[in-house]
This record gives structure tokens, sequence and C-alpha cells, in this order.
């Protein structure tokens, strides 16, 4: 059994089916993936993401640590601001995605499960480098991490805080006290609904938040999530996953986060991405989605007219379409919006359609 | 976890059943199966008329989640498929021995028969 969460007593009793994942025993389900995904798209579900990492990162040079190591300029971000971003090595591939938070005088980070580690040590070794006058500090074992997201979910979280959700802003962080225990909230989530993010410590604190929030959200038939609803909530919105959308070397450029670089900052592989975008010839991640039958899966090759031009690195159904989706790295160049390929499912080709990205659309559930 | 065992069926190791109707047998997966795959939304059968070898990859059944291959319990010739899985492929989840069947096999050796677990031998698998 990997490490478990704080609340695993609490998803025992509410009959959770468990999954290893990156080290930890986690929820992968507790009624079915359909009907746990349906649920944070039409009302509110709670999900336990206490696997994930945090790190304390302070000091005079805090946000300039923050800023040689991503590829986001952290000085632009004042208190009580948080932002989506990358950590890249000098080869500019992706060591890991992270949301900060500027909280007090200091910023916590929220790698990946199983990543404080290699993080921790990435951005000390950086401090020396560098010589920064700052502190890193992985808190990732004494943080219980649950989000509440779907609709209702602000309604729910709400009858629940001390600060008025109304005013917390998309990607605003703030310290607040849920069932009168203190915690951090951001308006975050990996769902693409509305929804919050709480970093709670000490761990017990979370299993009384969990169930405050539970029996809040009780009368909009609230639902605790596992990760396997996780994982199909977050393709249809095309975000990444590590260990899928970035492994083995991928860069930002690659993963369709043009967007979250800032290229008016130094940092750490700027040159090697610089290079990348002006040669231009590169994979891009491209959302497909099946026109019929069957299901893409990671790993699964992507031809146009006979020739592989890419592979796939995240492929689910989607609860919402029904049908399959996936995420796959394609040739530079060969493709467009519109335009139709074959994804080799076994010995099979399931023909699938180029689209924008997100699958499902903000107003999905009101169709 | 649902475990019901039919006990006039025959079963494999790899949670199959198997109901033997004269000539042919009808094939699927058990309650057990159905319920660790959790949602099925995809089955994948073979073509009607494919000679299979038991043991073969007989066909293939997806949840949401994961890929599951199916064996063919016994050698033979696929004559019928269940075209139903087509468009609801939950009735595996709801109904696996019934109208959840997969594939009909006309049997190739009766003995291959005898080698398959009877309920009571199921049973003291789960």
């Amino acid at each position: 059994m990997g490490i478990t969460s704080p609340l695993h007593e609490l998803h025992e009793e509410m009959g959770a089916t468990f999954t290893e994942f990156a080290g930890f025993t986690m929820p992968v389900q507790f009624s079915s993936i359909k009907d746990e995904h349906l649920s944070v798209r039409k009302q509110v579900g709670i999900f336990d993401v206490s696997h994930m990492s945090n790190i304390w990162i302070s000091g005079k040079d805090a946000a300039a640590l923050l800023t040689k190591t991503t590829i986001e300029d952290a000085s632009r971000f004042g208190l009580g601001k948080s932002q989506y971003t990358a950590l890249t090595r000098e080869d500019g591939t992706i060591i890991d995605d992270t949301i900060f938070m500027h909280i007090d005088d200091r910023y916590m980070i929220i790698p990946n499960a199983g990543m404080s580690n290699p993080v921790t040590d990435w951005l000390k070794k950086q401090i020396d480098h560098f010589s920064l006058d700052a502190t890193v500090e992985n808190v990732s074992r004494d943080y219980a991490i649950i989000a509440v997201q779907g609709p209702y979910s602000q309604q729910v979280l709400q009858e629940t805080t001390d600060i008025d959700l109304s005013k917390v802003g998309f990607f605003a962080c703030s310290p607040a006290k849920v069932a009168d225990k203190e915690c951090i909230v951001s308006h975050t989530g990996y769902t693409g609904e509305l929804g919050f993010e709480l970093q709670v410590t000490p761990l017990e604190n979370g299993v009384s938040i969990f169930k405050e929030i539970m029996k809040a959200g009780k009368n909009k038939g609230i639902k605790p999530i596992g990760l396997g609803a996780r994982d199909t909530l977050r393709l249809e919105k095309c975000f990444l996953l590590a260990g899928n959308e970035f492994e083995g070397g991928r860069t930002p450029l690659e993963a369709n986060l043009s967007w979250a670089m800032n290229w008016d900052h130094d940092f750490i592989g700027k040159d090697a991405l610089l290079k990348q975008k002006e040669e231009g010839d590169y994979q891009r991640l491209t959302c497909l989605q099946c026109t019929g039958k069957g299901i893409p899966r990671q790993g699964m090759l992507v031809e146009q007219d006979g020739t592989t031009i890419g592979v796939v690195s995240s492929g689910s159904m989607s609860p919402c379409l029904n049908t399959g989706i996936a995420m796959a790295y394609l040739d530079h160049d060969v493709v467009s919006i519109g335009d139709l390929v074959n994804i080799k499912i076994r010995n099979k080709f399931a023909e699938a359609e180029v689209v924008k990205p997100p699958f499902v659309k903000k107003d999905w559930s009101e169709t | 976890m649902s475990d019901e065992v039919r006990d006039e069926l025959k079963y494999t190791e790899t949670h199959e059943w198997v109901h033997v109707k004269g000539n042919t047998a009808v094939v699927g997966i058990t309650d057990h199966a159905q319920s660790e795959l959790t949602d099925i939304v995809f089955a994948e059968l073979p073509d009607v008329g494919k000679d299979i070898l038991k043991g073969d990859e007989l066909c293939v059944v997806e949840s949401v989640k994961s890929v599951s291959e199916i064996y063919a319990p016994i050698s033979g010739k696929v004559i019928k498929v269940n075209g139903d899985l087509e468009d609801t492929p939950e009735i595996i989840n709801e109904k696996p021995y019934d109208d959840g069947w997969l594939v009909e096999i006309e049997i190739k050796n009766k003995d291959e028969i005898n080698s398959l677990l009877n309920a009571e031998k199921y049973k003291g698998l789960l």
C-alpha cells in the first residue's frame, strides 16, 4: 500500500475503491466515474487531492527564485494572487507544472504528487547557483488538500467559511477559516468548472473540513469524487497531466502553454525555448475527438494518409460527450482544426477530428 | 463487490462464464468481472466466422479507466455476437449473465468443456 491520505479512513467509510498513484493510495471512485464526473459538471463535487505536494518559498528573493525557475515572472503577482506555470530545465523541457500562490510574504507552490522532493532539490540547487536569499520548505506531508468544484461549489463552500468568496476572484487566494479551521483558499481547480481549492494544516483539520463541506452540500447533491473522474474532467478541458503530457522531455511550446509564457524575464531554459520558437518545427499537443466508436488511450499512434504523424498522450471516453477523446502530440503543420486523422486502436483504426480545445465548452451543463 | 455465480454455468479462472447449448457455447463475463471493471463504455467483439483457439484474445471490454482483454474459454468458430452491446455496452454491468452475453461459439473440441470450472470451484476463487 502506498502513502495514504489523512482522509483515508473517511474514504473507506464512504465506500471508495482505491488505486496506487505516484506512490500514494488514493480513491479512484466512490460510486461510478461517469456519475461522479457528471455531478461535478452539473452540481458540485468534493475531491481529496492531498497526494499533491506543498512547498513554501520564502525570503527576500522568493519571487526572484520563482521568476528564475518558471516560465512566469512571479513579481507580477501581488499578494493574494496566484498563477499556473511550469518549471523548466536548461533545455526548455518541463520539470513539472504547478500553481504558485502569493500568501503573506511567501509563496506556496503545489507541484504534482511524487514531485515534492525533485522540485525542492531543484529549487535549492538554483538558490545556490544564483546566490539567492530564499528558503524552500517541503511541507507536503503536513498539508491536506481539498478541492470543491462545480456550479454550486461557491454556494456550498460559502456556508462553511468566514470570508466572502465573491471577493476571491479567479486565481485569487486568501487565508480563511473553513469549518472554523485555518487554511488557504484559492479560486482555482482542475475541472474547468467554478471551484476552489483548500490547503489545510494540520492534517486532522482536513477531515473536519471535508465532513463539514459534505454536510453543507447535501441539499445540493454534493458527492465525493475520485481520481478516475478527476482525470476525465481535466481531459475534457484539455488540461495537462504529469506523466502523460509531459514526460521524457516536452517543452511548454509543444504542450500548448505559450499563453502561460512570459518572455520578458530571464529564466532557466529561455534560450532553448527561444530557439525552438524560432525554428517552429516542433510537435504540438492537439485535441482529437473520435467520430465513431473506439476509445483512444495513451501511447496509441495517430496516422494520416497511412503515415504516422504522432502519438496519443492522454485518451479516454468523455462522459459528457459520450465519445472517445484524446490529446496527442502531432507533427508540426500537418493538421488543422477540422481535419480527420486515424488513431490506431489495437489492430483497427478509429477516425477522429482535430478540434479546438476544450472538448467540453463552458456552457455544457446548460445545453 | 458483486459476486453472483450461477450454478448451471461453467467458468474460467479469468472470470468468463460459458453456457453450453449442445453444439455451441455462449460466453460472457461474470458478475465479479463486471463489478471490477465498473461502468463498461465499450465492447469490441470479434467478427462472425472467426476461428479462435482457447486462450486467444476473444474480445475487449473497456471501462472509462481501463481496457480488459477477454480470452476464449474454448476453441471454435464465432457464430454470433451480441449486437446490442454496440449502443448499450452497460448491459454487461446490469445483466452479465443474460442480456450482457458477448459471443456464441460453435464448439470445436468438447473435451475443453470438461476442463472448465464448475460453479463451486469458481466460487472458491472469489
